[in-house]
């Protein structure tokens, strides 16, 4: 029992980091960019989110900073990808370069040093005292709440119930037609994308806040490229991207789980199980039902700059 | 009579406007470099020097760059392949890796002689390199599932894999050498200083795929799927099946960097031997353009990059670095390059 608690409450955490990166790919998605700077983004975010609780030891201010780096980074790529339109691909490719280098030149003073100042645990009453889930889901930190109920539920409906997000999703789909109606197309998708910068940079402190509390070179370790991962398998959907974080927390947690209990399996063959698990879960459902191709389909401009005079 | 003046965008380029917004883009590129040193308290044109003392400027530099260029101009012409038709392999990182291991699993465990085991490395390497990207596709091809995301998370799966190998298994027990496999048999010959032959086959391999892909039938059915798959189809094309056959060539590409660079460079197998070079491929595919051959003054730049990466590092700035300006210049070339596409138009 403690056993399925614990492996839960690690999945939690751990998925913690991973479904607000997919929130913020989402965003920046629905919006027809397909933002590949998730990666060093969230470096950026883990590294300034360090320095800053090293400085001063407040946690919120190190959230803060690391959402301002991550909003800050977004606004490069939002600049290249969606004012001068260049190929969505190479700058994604081009941010995720500069941040993990960034990162790491920056993050040398602190590196290996842990962190005193991080976000503990908050016990809700009643609920965390049921056995198994309890402890697991009722007492967690503050930013687990945020990330699983909050913000998923802010973002499906702004998304889906309101104006702005109707105009955000037609962007995406087509931006020609929104031109039209005079939907400001290039506003839209640099706000998209700076919003899915901050909650990437807003990630990476989650991961050094929360999850693990030091700074080391190399530690976000594809977590950003898994969070674009998920957003293809939750279909474009701002909640089904968070539950789908959830499901990848736990296949870390059971690769950590292994690790620490001392399974006959080497520790870099159970590291391979959140990467293998992400391709095969885009993979396998394409596969079996051939209906979900169309309901899970990207939004139709993913990836296209638009050109007002392009036909 | 007033002139009013807008710009439109040309959908061909003229090479001039490319060159000239890429010389502005590497310049402002180095600029932001030099600066962000100088506020770090270094003296740009010391390091400048420095850096062309090291590379050009000597017999070893040159070595040195040669060296680089190898891997990269063959990592460089995978992504180049699946870039020419609108497919994106950036997974390049894990076929090297893929490669390598084929590579070593001959040197390590036959004894045969040299001309038979380096093409049996060269054979083994590009399949298994091949081998390593069928997953994304096959799923590309006949799923849509994007190649760009599973390519690159069977990165980490291959890094991984090979560490696991290289400190496990196939751990060298002779000299009891850290977290690396034991020296390889066999070797490529080295023909000049450490440059060995696979710097002459990564040559000549780039020059064929150039001259073959403008020249066959392959070539060009897989541009036409690349720029119009539903005119393919109608034209009686099989999509799918080029998709898969342009991926795994991709794939198998970058393998032959791995053979190259455990057989020839390294001579061990072990963590951290891709050392970027898959990623660095999408550099040079971005910087050789529409152009197989530009793919070798490409490979070139970045190696001079690399080297300077090195260069930093003995004087106490992260090796790191290296990839936050790469990550710059990309940057500044991909946003360079679309804004050469605008011209003025003056209309009366």
């Amino acid at each position: 029992m403690a056993l399925l608690s614990d492996l839960l409450g690690h999945a939690v955490l751990s998925g913690s980091v991973l479904a607000l990166g997919a929130l913020g790919e989402v965003i920046a998605e629905r919006a027809g960019v397909l933002d590949l700077g998730v990666e060093g983004l969230m470096s950026l975010g883990a590294v300034v989110a360090v320095m800053t609780v090293t400085a001063t030891p407040h946690p919120w201010l190190g959230l803060l900073a690391a959402g301002l780096v991550g909003g800050l980074g977004a606004g490069v790529l939002a600049l290249s990808s969606v004012v001068l339109r260049a190929n969505q691909v190479l700058c994604g490719v081009a941010i995720t370069f500069l941040g993990l280098g960034l990162s790491s030149v920056i993050g040398r003073s602190v590196a290996g040093i842990p962190i005193s100042a991080v976000f503990e645990p908050v016990s809700i009453p009643v609920l965390s005292s049921i056995p198994v889930i309890g402890p697991a889901f009722f007492s967690q930190n503050v930013l687990v709440y945020l990330i699983y109920l909050v913000l998923p539920a802010l973002v499906h409906f702004w998304m889906f119930r309101t104006r702005s997000g109707l105009d955000l999703r037609a962007v995406g789909e087509n931006p020609a037609a929104a031109d039209a109606v005079g939907v400001p197309v290039m506003r839209l998708r640099a706000l998209a994308v700076i919003l899915g910068g901050v909650l990437a940079g807003l990630a990476g402190a989650d991961l050094t806040l929360a999850v693990v509390p030091v700074w080391s070179d190399g530690m976000i370790a594809g977590r950003g490229w898994i969070a674009v991962a998920l957003v293809i398998f939750a279909g474009y959907r701002p909640v089904v991207a968070v539950l789908s974080g959830l499901l990848f927390g736990l296949v870390t947690a059971v690769g950590f789980m292994g690790q620490a209990r001392g399974w006959p399996i080497a520790p870099a063959i159970l590291n391979t199980l959140p990467y293998l698990g992400t391709v095969a879960c885009i993979i396998v459902p394409m596969l079996a039902f051939a209906k979900l191709r169309s309901a899970m389909a990207a939004p139709a401009a993913l990836g296209t700059p638009y050109y007002r005079s392009g036909r | 009579m007033s002139a009013v003046s807008h710009r439109t965008r040309l959908t061909v380029v003229p090479s001039y406007r490319i060159a000239i917004g890429r010389g502005l883009s590497i310049l402002a590129a180095l600029s932001i470099v030099a600066i962000t040193l100088a506020a770090m308290g270094r003296s740009p044109i010391e390091l400048a020097g420095l850096v062309v003392r090291s590379t050009v400027g000597s017999r070893f530099g040159i070595e040195d760059l040669a060296l680089f260029m190898t891997p990269l101009m063959l990592t460089g012409a995978a992504v180049w392949v699946g870039i020419r038709v609108n497919l994106w392999n950036i997974g390049a990182e894990g076929q090297l890796y893929a490669g390598a291991t084929a590579a070593t699993a001959i040197g390590l465990f036959t004894h045969w002689p040299a001309f038979v085991a380096l093409p049996a490395m060269i054979v083994a390497g590009m399949l298994a390199g091949a081998a390593w990207i069928f997953v994304p596709a096959a799923a590309r091809a006949w799923l849509s599932v994007s190649e760009i995301v599973t390519s690159l998370l069977l990165n980490f799966v291959a890094s991984l894999l090979v560490y696991y190998l290289a400190t496990g298994p196939w751990a060298d027990r002779v000299t009891g050498a850290l977290a690396s496999t034991e020296r390889l048999h066999m070797a490529f010959p080295e023909f000049w200083g450490a440059v060995h032959l696979g710097f002459i086959l990564a040559l000549a391999t780039v020059i064929g795929l150039g001259v073959g892909l403008a020249k066959s039938r392959f070539g060009y059915e897989t541009a036409v799927c690349g720029s119009n798959p539903q005119a393919a189809h109608y034209a009686g094309i099989g999509v799918a099946p080029r998709i898969l056959a342009v991926l795994l060539l991709s794939g198998a590409l970058a393998g032959l960097a791995g053979v190259f660079e455990v057989a020839g460079t390294v001579h061990r197998l072990q963590g951290g031997l891709a050392n970027n070079y898959g990623y660095l491929g999408i550099v040079v595919a971005l910087l050789a353009r529409g152009s197989c051959l530009a793919l070798i003054p490409a490979a070139l730049l970045m190696a001079l990059i690399l080297d300077t990466g090195i260069v930093l590092q003995t004087t106490q700035i992260s090796s790191s670095a290296v990839l936050a300006i790469t990550g710059l210049l990309v940057l500044a070339i991909a946003a360079g390059d679309e804004l050469a596409a605008y011209v003025r138009v003056n209309r009366t």
